[in-house]
């Protein structure tokens, strides 16, 4: 009985699959033919579709004026903007690159470059970039970077503008208080310490503790010790004794004199804790300037730099970008390339950097009198121009890097923060996961 | 007239649990309507304002002008309704199916209709877009027409079978004494009958379809077919969280659904209790 | 809308004479009834679906496609021998389901019975009762989490002036009541649910079944206990049995309100399986994870409408 009912249902399964996919095989042959046809017949007018990975009402009309700039001197080219919420930005990568069907132009974090280009979906630019003005005006150290994480050592991304981390302090608090500005580590600990003002409630400090932890402790940790994230011999600093130091103390803090919502904290509640006026100090970057405008007076508030290592040096980590990539589908790649070297003149990174309050990596902008008069874009700018500044650069390549950040750090970082494990466990932890991800791939390619 | 009796039965039957009932889900809306009223800075300003001290329309300017609202809000209808009729005609006759007849493969129908259920949404997006890539709808309403069907065939096929089931079989039978056709009796006898079932059924296919955000992002590569959850959603950005405009969106976008109750509570008393009583 | 008088009479006298008619003329026309469900489901959800079972045996990591390959059945190894998340998360899971289904299901009730009763405005009332659930998961996730805050939350605000706590709470913070406050925020969303349902199987239970047992005497509890409950009960046991699946599959709000945090407490199962397969992008071991999730839903499904006694007296 139930045998029978199972070969009646799969003779049902069968044929109502062969009847799609017969379907589908059609369709799909009429698809590619009209499009090649559309493609052959008209050489002139070309679209090309840019995806931005970070939109919302803050950016979407930014990049609306740069499509409609490039458009007017390429006007045989058309831009079609497709802005994605950020949260799901690589999920619809992803998603696409499985399918095979993916942009001409897509903007993206530096991070994703390694994995996108290993899996085949993104155009090398060395060609088009050595060729171009541009290549002597983008700051060669974020392209380096973007070369040295890649599987090939090739260039996938050209940064149009680069973050860095930082603090936002609240100046009038700070003079009320007659404290001044952190310039290191143990300073910094102490003001977390006098800023507390338990009549105001007020706290010195907000650690983040949920969604986006692991970025926050691994910048901070690496500010303070200075060190690379691979000694000589290949193993990973993750679990030197200096960082242990360095995350027991900084999670003391925690509930004591930072708020006991911090081990939840993600980017919304931080940036709220420090604009309604609960917290002196928060980690974060220029690019919630915005945010503090909207909320805050101003000369109420300052950006200033990461605390230095005990030599005196400021620490940034390299790959803090974001870039725009030309994908290997695009039947377009030479318009698509004019679309990225517009984005990157000066013109066009000018005024997308000034709107979106990030730092600018052609150089010629920062001479624009807009930088100078941005004081948390010159802040920025400063660090990375810094001689001295050191950069260290995690293994982005690596498959699991991002997976160990979200599924071994935050967690990880919530577990230190309630007091369930030590910081040297955490460490360790974290330390051996980044060690397996790293053995496993030298072996398959033969490091 | 009411006795006193009556009328203390009354409170604590009635408008007592209501009230706080009610308190509980009107909360979070007024407050929601409250942001929308708030400029910008004002929203995590402490004091607290529980109305909005300097109230402005800008922010429903925000969400309506700038990331393309009108359009997000009309591809949502067109995929809403064509979705609420295709899943009515499908559900109403497998419901039918269901409820009337005792057929072979019956158990294993229903068996696959609880099947779809129990897998993640979030692990059928690249299947999904790999079948309506090759089929060439990507960013076209019909996949997410399609895909919404599908998905809520199952619950509306159980749901429509069992206010079918609640429709006394007789009724249905004697009027085909009376010479109606089996469609005929379908539409003059039951159809009236279902009608609180098929409302509900309705709303809960729109309701699902307005709110669905997933799925719409992925299958849809083009800015000007995007749904409204997928605008509403770029209101969170990493690097500016614009609550008010997100408060101002969400309050236009619950207006056709406002509209959509008011016009079905109505329906969901006429049913067999009114008309058995006629 | 109304009937005659005389069909109504046949109906209710009929009811227990008229045997079951025999239907064998038109065997066909049911399978004619569900073909266009059938087809639709058949043809774009097998696929997705059967996808989830071939790669459960597979490594598939589509940010590592050099890893990939055939694992047989290492992922599910890995889940039942070395997995410290797969239990923890499978308890939250089922603390979440029976606590959000069961609190939603009585609420819900109680809502659509309210509603059923006639009063002033009603139908003002019941549109905005079911506001909630007419609200997005971005929205939904966002006010709640202003709300929650500690800084600036509307909670803490009233609780403090009404009171009830003197130092504002973190609500989403603390393993204590982080899972209470998403479950409450939940429980706003779904009552509305089955309110809607209930309510619609409400208005079609034949005023008569009350007025006869009014003739017999019956309290209002009673005639709730055996009028009302017998009718409702395969619309209760059908849309509470998929409510738990949508619920054990609800990942937005516990996603954006706590992340699964602090320290996994609040991590379930589907939310596990989304972190490692969306955004992990390890497809393999997530789905090697959701067969398992799968196995233990569709072992629930047939064990409750066995002993539910579903279509049965």
């Amino acid at each position: 009985m139930f045998k029978k009912k199972m070969t009646t249902s799969l003779l049902a399964l069968t044929l109502g699959t062969s009847m799609l996919l017969a379907g589908c095989g059609g369709e799909e042959k009429a698809a590619t033919k009209t499009t090649k046809k559309a493609e052959t017949k008209s050489e002139e007018p070309v679209t090309l579709q840019f995806w931005d990975e970070n939109a919302g009402p803050a950016r979407t009309p930014v990049w609306e004026e740069v499509i409609k700039r490039f458009e007017e001197k390429n006007p045989n080219i058309d831009v079609e903007y497709v802005g994605i919420p950020n949260s799901s930005a690589k999920s619809k990568y992803d998603a696409a690159i499985a399918a095979d069907d993916t942009p001409d132009i897509g903007s993206m974090q530096t991070t994703w470059l390694p994995e996108f280009s290993i899996r085949e979906a993104l155009l090398p630019l060395d060609s088009y970039f050595k060729k171009s003005e541009i290549s002597k005006k983008i700051n060669p150290s974020a392209t380096g970077v973007n070369k040295k994480i890649t599987q090939d050592g090739k260039l996938y991304g050209i940064p149009y503008a680069q973050n860095l981390d930082a603090l936002w302090i609240r100046t009038d608090w700070f003079e009320q208080a007659g404290v001044q500005e952190p310039k290191t580590w143990d300073e910094f600990f102490t003001v977390i310490e006098k800023m507390r003002d338990e009549a105001n409630n007020r706290y010195g400090f907000t650690i983040r503790g949920g969604a986006g932890a692991s970025f926050t402790i691994q910048r901070a940790m690496f500010a303070y010790s200075g060190l690379d994230f691979f000694d000589k011999n290949g193993k990973t600093n993750i679990n030197d004794p200096k960082h242990v130091e360095f995350v027991e103390k900084y999670f003391s803090y925690y509930d004591k004199l930072t708020p006991k919502s911090d081990i939840t904290n993600g980017y919304k509640e931080m940036i709220a804790g420090f604009d309604t006026g609960v917290v002196a100090m928060v980690h974060h970057n220029p690019g919630s300037y915005g945010e503090h405008n909207k909320a805050l007076p101003a000369g109420s508030y300052k950006l200033i730099p990461l605390p230095t290592t005990e030599k005196g040096q400021y620490v940034a980590e390299g790959g803090n970008a974001v870039n725009l990539a030309i994908f290997k589908s695009t039947e377009h790649a030479d318009e698509a390339w004019k679309f990225v070297e517009f984005v990157n003149s000066e013109e066009a990174q000018s005024y997308w950097n000034q709107q979106t309050g990030q730092i600018p990596t052609n150089s010629d902008v920062l001479d624009d009198e807009w930088v100078q008069d941005a004081q948390h874009i010159k802040t920025a700018f400063e660090v990375y121009n810094d001689p001295d500044t050191k950069l260290y650069e995690p293994p982005f390549y690596l498959p699991d890097y991002r997976a160990i950040l979200d599924g071994v750090v935050d967690p990880g970082v919530q577990a230190v923060m309630s007091g369930k494990m030590s910081a040297k466990d955490f460490l360790d932890e974290w330390a051996k996961a980044i060690e397996d991800s790293k053995e496993k791939y030298d072996k398959t390619f033969k490091k | 007239m009411l006795t006193a009796n009556k009328k203390v039965d009354k409170l604590l039957t009635l408008y007592l649990p209501l009230t706080m009932l009610l308190s509980f889900t009107i909360f979070p809306i007024y407050w929601t309507i409250n942001t929308a009223f708030k400029p910008e800075g004002d929203i995590i300003k402490r004091p607290l304002q529980y109305l909005p001290v300097n109230p402005t329309t800008e922010n429903f300017v925000t969400a309506w002008t700038n990331v393309g609202f009108a359009t997000f809000f009309k591809n949502s209808l067109i995929v809403g309704v064509s979705t609420v009729l295709v899943v009515l005609i499908c559900s109403t006759l497998s419901g039918y199916a269901l409820s009337r007849y005792q057929f072979k493969g019956k158990r294993s129908f229903m068996i696959m209709l609880l099947c779809t259920q129990f897998i993640p949404r979030a692990m059928m997006i690249i299947p999904l877009f790999v079948i309506f890539k090759n089929l060439g709808l990507i960013s076209n309403p019909l996949s997410l027409i399609i895909t919404y069907t599908a998905i809520e065939i199952p619950f509306t096929t159980i749901l429509m079978s069992g206010f079918i089931s609640n429709v006394p079989k007789e009724l249905e039978e004697a009027a085909m004494i009376d010479g109606c056709s089996k469609l005929q009796s379908l539409r003059h006898v039951v159809f009236p009958l279902l009608l609180p079932g098929i409302v509900a059924t309705g709303v809960f296919t729109f309701i699902y379809t307005w709110n669905e955000f997933l799925i719409a992002l992925m299958l849809t590569n083009q800015q000007s077919k995007f749904t409204l959850p997928v605008g509403l959603s770029t209101m969170l950005g990493e690097f500016s969280i614009n609550y008010g405009a997100l408060a101002a969106g969400s309050v236009i976008a619950l207006i056709p659904a406002v509209i959509l109750f008011a016009y079905a509570q109505k329906h969901l008393v006429n049913g067999m209790g009114g008309a058995v009583k006629g | 809308m109304s009937l005659s008088q005389g069909v109504t009479e046949t109906v209710i006298n009929s009811e227990k004479t008229v045997k079951r008619k025999n239907i064998k003329k038109d065997r066909w026309v049911p399978y004619l009834f569900i073909l266009p469900s059938f087809l639709i489901i058949l043809g774009f959800l097998f696929y997705p679906i059967a996808t989830v079972f071939y790669y459960s045996v597979q490594h598939y990591d589509v940010s590592a496609p050099y890893y990939n390959g055939f694992a047989g059945l290492e992922n599910f190894k890995e889940i039942f021998t070395n997995d410290k998340m797969f239990i923890p998360s499978l308890i939250n899971s089922l603390k979440w389901v029976v606590t959000e289904v069961g609190l939603q299901l009585v609420f819900g009730m109680i809502l659509a019975l309210l509603l059923n009763q006639t009063f002033k405005f009603r139908g003002l009332v019941r549109a905005v009762a079911f506001i909630p659930w007419a609200i997005s998961g971005v929205l939904a996730s966002t006010m709640w989490s202003l709300m929650f805050n500690e800084h600036m939350g509307v909670l803490n605000d009233l609780l403090m002036k009404l009171g009830i706590i003197d130092e504002p709470q973190a609500f989403l913070a603390s393993t204590s009541t982080a899972f209470t406050s998403v479950i409450i925020a939940e429980l706003w969303r779904g009552i509305p649910f089955f309110a809607i349902t209930l309510l619609a199987s409400l208005s079609s239970i034949p005023n008569e079944l009350y007025e006869a047992a009014k003739v017999d005497g019956a309290s209002r509890w009673k005639s709730f206990i055996y009028v009302t409950l017998p009718q409702l009960k395969n619309t209760i046991v059908l849309t509470t049995l998929l409510r738990v699946v949508w619920e054990f599959n609800n990942v937005d709000l516990l996603f954006n309100l706590t992340g699964g945090g602090p320290a996994h407490s609040t991590t379930t199962l589907t939310m596990y399986i989304a972190d490692l397969a969306v955004h992990g992008s390890n497809f393999g071991y997530g789905s090697a994870l959701t067969v398992v999730s799968f196995g233990i839903l569709l072992v629930f499904a047939i064990l409750y409408l066995k002993l539910s006694r579903y279509e049965k007296e």
